[in-house]
């Protein structure tokens, strides 16, 4: 094969900006859970949440035509899973990873569901997908101006927002909140600092992230739907998470390095022949789990500890009595 | 009370505080039965009373953190009935916990501003001048600590001023203070009344809650004494003894305070026959745990135990005394395999352990009472025979070839229920349930059922009532008797005193003085607990002394 | 202690119980009225489309093999997950181990040179039960020795071990000539027996013998006391001298091995050959199954045989009612979701 096809110069920038753009919905996801994880919740429902933005956003796009309407819902879906999350884990408190768990089970068996009933035996209907938008002067930076300001609507506003989430958990006061409840909730409740609200609030910002996650894969990536589009990008996310060291930037920046993994493995892939090669093609396709699982081991076993919130999966309790 | 009106305008408001009748109940338990208690501008006020007493109950319903059954509070005149912190921050109330209640990953101004109201942002800008007005405080007030400093890098005295400066930084007029000096060298005490002193005399009304009497006498204008969740006096430190307060406090002349004047109580010699183990007739020292330069890190990676080295023989206590934060809980994870030794060896009656699993120390005869009994001691959705079977469950009679044999953990459970008097509706009960002093009894019976050689006991009486903590001594002491060793971590100088058989002093993972029980004494092992070695004692009271002054 | 206060600390656990039981009731009567309403949804009528799923799955000898057929795994699968679930050791990866156990145990069952059927079978399964416990343990020992988030690296091993698994059938053990992704067929001598008119192989007796050893492990072993130590508090246990790494990976190990113990039936019993049809996410399914049996094991089997009548008599529901199949698959999820609710209400 003919590795120039894959790095060479031009091709290099192709597969960096498909790269951030395959990065986009995990992106968003991760960015979500940070927050969620930053106040203590381990929300594993995020796969579940993702599916349900990617379902409701494709169906409301496909019948009222209206990607911004299809946007909204899919946001307002994971919103609503976020409801679902917190009432368990933060009003209910029971167990935080099943919760996710039964949250991931309920968004599976629902999406596939109604996706059989409403578009039939159809196994990929399709939308018409967003034409990219050139930014004037920024799009004409050579390399750059290519990667990030050459992409559709959806992007500048996602990209945007998991800017704005990174901004939000370090320089505002809800943020210092969030951080607080997560690494000692009983110091944050005694100056007044609600746990339930706060959690409540992370959690819904962290399914709305996830749906919109959904969103942007369905109507600004693949513009189609099929059962589990989601694929283990919800997981994923997680994972990069842990990776990123529950810092939103670093976690922005792991999920676009994997982007860039995985397009760099869709390019090696096609240019080697695909299922044809008598390389297995499996073992591209197993990359990004691969990829995942070891930085993922890496990330937890070199680096300090501490950079897990310490109160993360623990139900918090008031104290009670003297 | 039927008062929901809102409380006094800042401006207005006034650091008096006047509770009536306050009554408040857990359950079957009742913490508080109708308390009086007043506050006056410019006074420091102790609260007095034993563990369980109400005196951190019935400030917490000051401030809002526990709503009282019956009864009325005002501030300043008007009357208030704060439902949560907030309301209480509100009215002028700030209350510093015994256990801190900071955020160790935030800097000391983020934790200022935590909970605070206001607009959403937080600029740089914004934390810069709190951190300017928190040094203008500390400057002010002698409670100097570097705003931008994370709390947890802030030695325990630094984060207590962190404390007080919140409750200044939110213009608190009242000031509660819970066990202020529960986890303070004595050295740091003696610089923090003053302080306290100086606040008073600017306008505020400060509340500290303790049980020990000397501070009490020395640095209160007035004492209120509870006891069982009432009220058994108020008055002024000139008009009483400590002897007084004492029986106020506990209702009868007490044992303890015989202990507190450092004479045993329980070096009763009709215990029976020394039990086999010790070495009765030979007269010669038997080394049953030996501990050699041993090294461990602590949660975030600091070194927290630096080359201690020790030994116990059998029928000996070693007490290691020290305030907290300078090593115990590493050290009773590292000497039961909890937590992994970075170097030296420990050694049980010869034999290596420094690698063991805490299952193989416990079957070579080391056993542990661990500090937070709730964390590690009990599991409180089993029920109490089943905690009482914990480390045994697969040895016989418990485990048969066929399985469990309930009726015989039910029996074992009846027979260590009566024995250690766990008061309990029955085996069945939930350990959860239990009252801090039966969960102890729990783990007692536990551990003690054992066949020991060696015993842990780490914080045995944290938290305790006299009752429990008699019965605590008193087992630990017959333990010593049937010839087992016992390293004992505490943080108690009462205990130490009453208990050790020798003493080491811990400091920063370092053990810094030691002495024989003979040589024991209360004042230098005080002194030792703050850093100074056994000759830099007498320096290091001096520069305290001079520090007071300016 | 008087008679009267041994009365109240008994009575919360036995009430405690019957609350239990009440909720998982209550938890099945709504998720089933909320399949009613998707059925309605669907412009179907839920009694006769209830109906027409009990006959599907029950009303014939062979609806009935299909159910059990499906029994088989999700009850295999169920209780080793229920067993690590206690000692809140949240493997979910157990789809890919089951694909990993019907990889080892089906390529011996086409490769292996052995004539005498019953030493195959055995060698077959116990490859079976080897390849997914050693699936399960890279994620047990990742956990125990670093401390890496059980959940998250057993699903994404999912995706590895299904790849792997379509790797083989598509090269090396390819059927040849087949239209379609093909994997060779077993020998014949390696086939499960099968049950006469049920249809059903003979793994279905070892799903149910499974049952009460597994309830024998939870509640009368010691393995399964100290596992329940584990889960309600692992600090505590760690004190009173159980090791909690090896306890980890043993979990692990167990509810692995077992998975690739039904993934290695799927293939001797139903494929007969190596296919990757051979699971319909079943390894989801059994944490579905695991979480509504309330991690126990007659609880499991319960839950197993409920969620495979809803899945079999799915089938022919969404045939004869002309309703989405999916509806059978949306009901665990929402029964799971009503369960935790009516749980915690229930403990109050």
């Amino acid at each position: 094969m003919d590795w120039s096809e894959v790095i060479g110069p031009g091709a290099l920038v192709v597969l960096i900006s498909s790269g951030v753009a395959f990065a986009m919905p995990m992106a968003l996801a991760a960015v979500g859970e940070t927050v969620a994880e930053r106040s203590g919740v381990l929300n594993l429902g995020l796969e579940g949440m993702l599916l349900s933005g990617a379902f409701v956003a494709f169906v409301v796009a496909y019948y009222v035509g209206s990607v911004a309407l299809g946007t909204a819902a899919g946001i307002a879906i994971g919103v609503v899973l976020g409801a679902l999350m917190a009432f368990l884990s933060v009003t209910l408190k029971t167990e935080q990873i099943i919760n996710g768990i039964a949250i991931v089970l309920l968004a599976t068996g629902l999406t596939a569901f109604l996706f059989e009933k409403i578009f039939g035996g159809e196994q990929r209907p399709t939308i018409t997908g967003l034409s990219d938008v050139e930014i004037p002067l920024l799009a004409s930076i050579p390399g750059i101006g290519e990667i990030l300001f050459d992409q559709n609507v959806l992007f500048y506003v996602s990209f945007a927002l998991a800017i704005g989430v990174a901004i939000l958990l370090a320089r505002t006061r809800f943020g210092l909140a969030v951080r607080a409840v997560g690494e000692s909730p009983a110091a944050a409740d005694a100056m007044a600092v609600s746990v339930g609200r706060i959690r409540w609030m992370a959690l819904l910002i962290c399914g709305g992230m996830a749906g919109l996650g959904g969103a942007v894969l369905v109507l600004g990536q693949l513009n189609l739907f099929e059962t589990n589009v989601s694929g283990g990008r919800g997981w994923i996310a997680i994972a990069l998470v842990i990776f990123g060291r529950w810092n939103p930037l670093l976690v922005l920046g792991g999920a676009f390095l994997f982007g860039f993994t995985n397009a760099l493995q869709i390019r090696v892939q096609a240019v080697s022949g695909g299922i044809s090669s008598s390389f297995p093609y499996e073992v591209f396709a197993a990359l990004p789990y691969l990829v995942t699982l070891a930085v993922m081991v890496a990330a937890t076993v070199l680096a300090r500890r501490d950079a897990m919130p310490a109160a993360l999966g623990v139900p918090f309790r008031k104290e009670a009595g003297a | 009370m039927g008062i929901a009106e809102p409380a006094a305008p800042p401006e207005s408001r006034t650091g008096r505080v006047e509770m009536h009748g306050v009554e408040k109940r857990f359950g079957r338990t009742v913490a508080l039965a109708g308390v009086d208690f007043d506050l006056e501008e410019n006074e420091i006020h102790a609260l007095l009373g034993e563990n369980g007493a109400g005196k951190t109950t019935l400030m917490n319903v000051l401030y809002g953190l526990i709503r009282p059954d019956a009864g009325s509070i005002s501030i300043g005149g008007s009357p208030i009935r704060p439902r949560n912190p907030e309301d209480a921050i509100e009215a002028g109330v700030g209350m510093v916990h015994q256990h801190f209640k900071l955020v160790p990953t935030l800097t000391v101004a983020e934790n200022m501003v935590l909970g605070e109201r206001g607009g959403p942002m937080l600029s740089r800008r914004r934390l810069a001048s709190i951190s300017a007005q928190l040094s203008e405080l500390g400057e002010r007030y002698g409670l100097e600590v570097d705003p931008r400093a994370r709390v947890w890098q802030l030695s325990v005295g630094e984060q207590q001023r962190v404390e007080i400066l919140r409750a200044l930084y939110r213009k608190a007029k009242i000031l509660i203070l819970d066990e202020p000096t529960a986890t303070l060298t004595p050295i740091e005490i003696e610089r923090m009344f003053p302080k306290l002193r100086l606040l008073a005399d600017e306008g505020a009304s400060i509340v500290f809650i303790t049980h020990h009497l000397e501070e009490v006498v020395r640095w209160a204008d007035r004492i209120t004494v509870l006891r069982h969740g009432e009220r058994v006096g108020t008055l002024a430190p000139r008009e009483t003894t400590t002897p007084e307060l004492a029986r106020m406090m506990v209702g009868r002349d007490v044992t303890l305070m015989r202990v507190v004047a450092g004479e045993r109580i329980l070096a009763d010699d009709d215990e029976g026959a020394p039990a086999a183990g010790k070495p009765a007739t030979d007269g010669g020292i038997r080394e049953v745990l030996a501990v050699d330069g041993l090294n461990a890190r602590g949660d975030r990676g600091v070194p927290a135990l630096r080359d201690l080295s020790f030994s116990v023989a059998a029928g000996e206590i070693l007490a290691i005394a020290g305030v907290e934060g300078n090593g115990q809980p590493e050290l009773e994870e590292a000497l039961f395999g909890l937590r992994h030794a970075k170097a030296g060896t420990v050694e049980l009656e010869g034999r290596d352990l420094t690698r063991a699993e805490p299952d193989e120390r416990l079957r070579a005869g080391l056993a542990l009472v661990p500090s937070d009994r709730y964390r590690r001691g009990v599991i409180r959705d089993l029920t109490v025979a089943e905690n009482l079977v914990l480390d045994r469950i697969g040895d016989p009679p418990f485990s048969t070839r066929r399985g469990i044999d309930r009726s015989a953990v039910s029996e074992h459970a009846r027979a260590l229920i009566s024995k250690y008097s766990i008061q309990v509706s029955g085996p069945e009960q939930r350990a959860g349930t239990l009252s801090g002093g039966n969960a102890q009894r729990l783990v007692l019976a536990r551990t003690l059922s054992r066949e020991l050689r060696c015993l842990i006991a780490a914080q045995p009486t944290r938290g305790l009532d006299v009752g429990a903590i008699e019965f605590v001594w008193e087992q630990l002491a017959a333990a010593r008797d049937r010839g087992v060793a016992i390293v004992l971590i505490s943080t108690d100088l009462d205990e130490v005193i009453s208990l050790a058989d020798r003493c080491s002093v811990i400091y920063r993972g370092r053990f810094v003085a030691s002495w024989a029980r003979e040589e024991l004494d209360h004042e230098q092992l005080g002194l030792a607990m703050g850093g100074a070695a056994n000759g830099a004692a007498n320096r290091d009271r001096e520069r305290a002394r001079t520090e007071e002054v300016g | 202690m008087t008679a009267a206060a041994a009365a109240v600390g008994r009575l919360p656990l036995e009430s405690r119980r019957v609350k239990a039981i009440a909720a998982s009731l209550a938890a099945v009567l709504l998720a089933l009225i909320v399949g009613g309403l998707l059925m309605m949804i669907a412009g179907g009528e839920p009694i006769s489309a209830y109906g027409a799923l009990i006959d599907g799955a029950i009303g014939s000898p062979a609806a009935l093999g299909q159910t059990l057929k499906l029994v088989v795994p999700f009850t295999i699968i169920g209780l080793g997950l229920a067993l690590a679930f206690r000692g809140r050791v949240y493997n979910i990866g157990a789809e890919g181990q089951m694909f990993m156990g019907a990889l080892a145990g089906g390529a011996l069952a086409i490769l292996l040179p052995v004539g005498f059927g019953p030493l195959l079978i055995a060698l077959a399964i116990a490859a079976g039960v080897l390849g997914g416990a050693a699936w399960g343990s890279i994620v047990g020992v990742l956990r125990a020795r670093w401390g890496v988030n059980e959940v998250i690296t057993s699903l994404l091993l999912n995706f590895v071990a299904i790849l792997g698994f379509t790797y083989v059938v598509r090269r090396p053990l390819r059927e040849p000539g087949a239209p379609d992704l093909q994997g060779r067929a077993i020998q014949e001598s390696a086939a499960l027996p099968t049950i006469p008119d049920l249809y059903i192989h003979i793994g279905i007796f070892a799903a149910i013998a499974l049952v009460p050893i597994a309830a024998w492990v939870i509640g009368r072993t010691s393995f399964g006391f100290r596992v329940s130590m584990l889960g309600y508090n692992a600090e505590a246990a760690q004190t009173a001298g159980v090791r909690s790494r090896r306890m980890i990976i043993q979990l692990m190990l167990i509810s692995g091995g077992l998975a690739g113990l039904a993934g290695a039936f799927q293939i001797l019993g139903v494929a007969g050959r190596l296919d990757p049809g051979i699971s319909q996410g079943y390894g989801f399914t059994a944490i579905v199954v695991a979480l509504l049996g309330r991690l126990s094991a007659i609880g499991v089997l319960l839950a197993a045989v409920f969620v495979a009548i809803l899945q079999s008599g799915g089938q022919a529901m969404s045939v004869i009612e002309g309703l989405p199949y999916a509806i059978v698959l949306a009901i665990p999820g929402v029964f799971v979701v009503f369960l935790l609710i009516a749980d915690r209400l229930a403990r109050g």
